[in-house]
């Protein structure tokens, strides 16, 4: 066998036991599309470089004679993790942890537990991310779909700069992984900028983080000329509500979790009761944009506000909660067995919502991949149901009524089509409505088919009467899918 | 300086596969999925085989091929078409696959290395493919399984090679033959001495 036969044989060894996964790949590319912002900052200063090397090694020797000792002390990389919590990581060249400063009071808090970050001295900075980044799950920092951290690395040399970059962004996404969080990592390289570092120290915030800010004060004037506070109220933003700032282009400056917190403890009236935890979630890319606020009563159960973004005005959730006041303009998720009250009484609930839907769909719960249910609001108030999930690749979005359970609008939504270029032609798309609506061609009258590309996708929108019926159908072009349909008594 | 140019001639993938390469990757950078997908069926042996070559456990080299592709797609618009787009995919795949390496020292899940390298229910696998990848992952130092394996699916020159793998040149050329000779005992007994 010569060498060429033999790599052949390899070849065609793995050719045949390699995955042929394309849909896994592309379906969890499209949840993570955007995920990891590349960011570099190009301005190179390295006046600073060999003073702080000398200075960490003043500090580690106890601030004495030893100035010219070991080259291992000398600073090779500044690693900074940011959410809320701040943390920057100095690294020698062997990757090995010199100091771990915590730069904000919530940082201070993540770290109790490792001696404020001292534990970590020492130790290789793959090891100290985990065990940052651990923490940051444990303590919820990280706990919701849209949360964020960013990971950002300050080197001199690009190189290894981007290569620990990309080491830690894949360190720290199988952390997340792991603990089945779906946070998302951003990362960026920068080099030293001695005004930058100005900027972070007076924030009490990593460079990294100032970098971010220093991004959305530029991206668009208005920020930085309205106001003289506006970087210290930027610096106190998390990782997240920076980063939909700069996806949305907003210009003005949202108000922060906790002055949003505050707003819906303020409505709810709890401010002075201690027992009360909350959770806030910045939803900045929703127009108009909110914070999601949750409030967890330890008896009365849960409560749910929407705060507005910039005026901290409560858009929705129930006002005074514990004299049982006013539901107007509110809802209670129910938490256990809480006695309903008010207009809410007559509501189905969102487990009877999930079964409409699923029954609907046709579809069981041990089927689904995720199932996700929740009350929509109009004007603040509950709107109806909305019940979302997910099978074999098909997204199914549900419209159910709020007292009686049925179906108003439904939705079905091919995932990650890759099957362009196909088309199943007209007398298909025709055929798969008709089907859907159990009809025969012969009892239906007023045909109308239209080819629609206008999605990115092949689409076909049907149109028939029967029986004093209009129906109309979105076709999946592709597949036959039927994507929505709608039915109307003729007036 | 002989032998390098000896085996340069038997290398393939020319610019024509480099180029396709790259502009699959800026549609990949661009956000274009089908160029993903194409990416994906173009590249994922090689993916693949490198993950297989440090990992040695098919299952894990499946997950590690799929991580690298979820990360392909993150990082392309930083991807700059100066080196070899295969080069750059598969330095993901081989940080990914240490990524793992490590995960498993610490965790000590893997104490024995797992042969059972081919999954018995895979109908396109052949009873050749079988043995001739059971005796590359069972006989095989792991720099030469690393070196031969990547040479035999991913089209790259030993020195793209030796750059990916980290590995002075000379190692990866020495390995190379090395394995290629081993191999051939293993699969055509002592004749091939």
């Amino acid at each position: 066998m010569t060498d060429q036969e033999l790599e052949r044989r390899l070849a065609q060894a793995l050719d045949h036991t390699a995955p042929d996964d394309c849909e896994g790949v592309l379906s969890r590319c499209e949840a993570r599309k955007g995920t990891v912002i590349p960011m570099t900052n190009k301005q190179t200063k390295n006046r600073w470089r060999p003073l702080i090397a000398a200075c960490l090694a003043l500090a580690l020797v106890g601030g004495g004679g030893g100035l010219f000792y070991q080259q291992s002390y000398a600073v090779a990389s500044v690693v900074s993790l940011d959410v809320n919590p701040s943390i920057e990581l100095k690294v020698n060249q062997k990757e090995k942890v010199l100091a771990c400063t915590p730069l904000n009071q919530e940082a201070r808090e993540a770290l109790t537990d490792m001696g404020g970050g001292a534990d970590l001295e020492g130790t290789k900075l793959d090891v100290a991310v985990n065990a940052i980044v651990g923490a940051l799950v444990r303590r919820g920092y990280l706990d919701s779909i849209s949360s964020a951290i960013l990971i950002s690395v300050e080197d001199k040399n690009e190189a290894r700069a981007a290569k620990l970059r990309q080491e830690l962004t894949a360190a720290v996404d199988s952390v997340l992984q792991e603990q089945s969080n779906n946070a998302s990592v951003l990362s960026q390289t920068l080099t030293q900028d001695a005004a930058l570092e100005a900027q972070a120290r007076e924030n009490n915030i990593s460079t990294g983080k100032a970098y971010l800010v220093r991004q959305v004060m530029e991206m668009n004037g208005t920020i930085a000329a309205n106001s003289t506070t506006a970087q210290e109220r930027l610096s106190a933003l998390s990782v997240e509500e920076l980063s939909d700032l700069l996806e949305t282009g907003e210009t003005r400056i949202p108000i922060g979790k906790s002055a949003a917190a505050q707003a819906a403890e303020q409505y709810a009236g709890t401010l002075s009761v201690d027992s009360v935890t909350v959770e806030v979630d910045p939803e900045l890319d929703e127009v108009p944009a909110y914070y999601e606020v949750e409030l967890h009563h330890p008896t009365l159960g849960e409560f749910e506000y929407r705060v507005d973004a910039f005026n901290g005005a409560v858009l929705s959730g129930r006002a005074d909660i514990l004299s049982g006041g006013k539901t107007q303009t509110g809802t209670q998720t129910q938490s256990g067995n809480q006695p309903q009250t008010g207009n809410q009484s007559a509501m189905v609930g969102e487990a009877k919502a999930k079964t409409a839907a699923l029954a609907h769909a046709g579809v069981s719960e041990s089927a689904v991949k995720y199932c996700n249910v929740w009350l929509e609001y109009d004007d603040g108030r509950p709107e109806c149901y909305e019940v979302e999930f997910e099978v074999n690749g098909v997204r199914y979005k549900y419209e159910i009524g709020l007292y009686d359970a049925t179906v108003q609008k439904s939705e079905v939504e091919r995932k990650a089509s890759t099957a362009s270029g196909e088309d199943i032609g007209q007398e298909k798309a025709k055929a798969a409505a008709l089907s859907h609506a159990g009809l025969t061609e012969s009892q239906v009258t007023k045909w109308k088919v239209e080819r629609d590309e206008d999605h990115g996708r092949l689409e076909y929108e049907v149109e028939f009467k029967s029986g004093g019926v209009e129906y109309e159908y979105t076709i999946d072009g592709a597949t036959g899918v039927v994507l929505e349909h709608e039915s109307e008594r003729e007036d | 300086m002989l032998i390098l140019l000896g085996i340069q001639t038997m290398e393939h993938g020319g610019g024509e596969d480099r180029r396709e390469l790259e502009e699959m990757l800026s549609g990949v950078a661009a956000g274009d999925r089908e160029a993903l997908a194409q990416l994906y069926r173009r590249t994922r042996t090689a993916v693949y085989g490198l993950a297989l070559s440090y990992l040695k456990n098919p299952h894990d080299a499946q997950d590690v091929t799929q991580d690298a592709f979820v990360r392909v797609w993150e990082c392309a618009p930083q991807y700059r078409p100066k080196g070899s787009p295969m080069a750059w995919m598969l330095t993901i795949a081989r940080n990914l696959a240490l990524m793992k390496l490590r995960q498993r020292g610490r965790q000590g899940s893997l104490e024995q290395e797992e042969w059972a390298a081919i999954p018995a229910e895979e109908a396109s696998v052949s009873p050749e493919d079988r043995q001739v990848l059971q005796t590359a992952l069972a006989a095989l130092g792991d720099q030469e399984r690393q070196v031969v394996l990547l040479h035999a699916v991913s089209g790259l020159k030993h020195r793209e090679i030796a750059a990916v793998l980290e590995l002075p040149l000379a190692t990866v050329l020495s390995k190379y033959h090395r394995a290629l000779k081993k191999l051939r005992v293993q699969l055509e007994g002592d004749d091939a001495r």
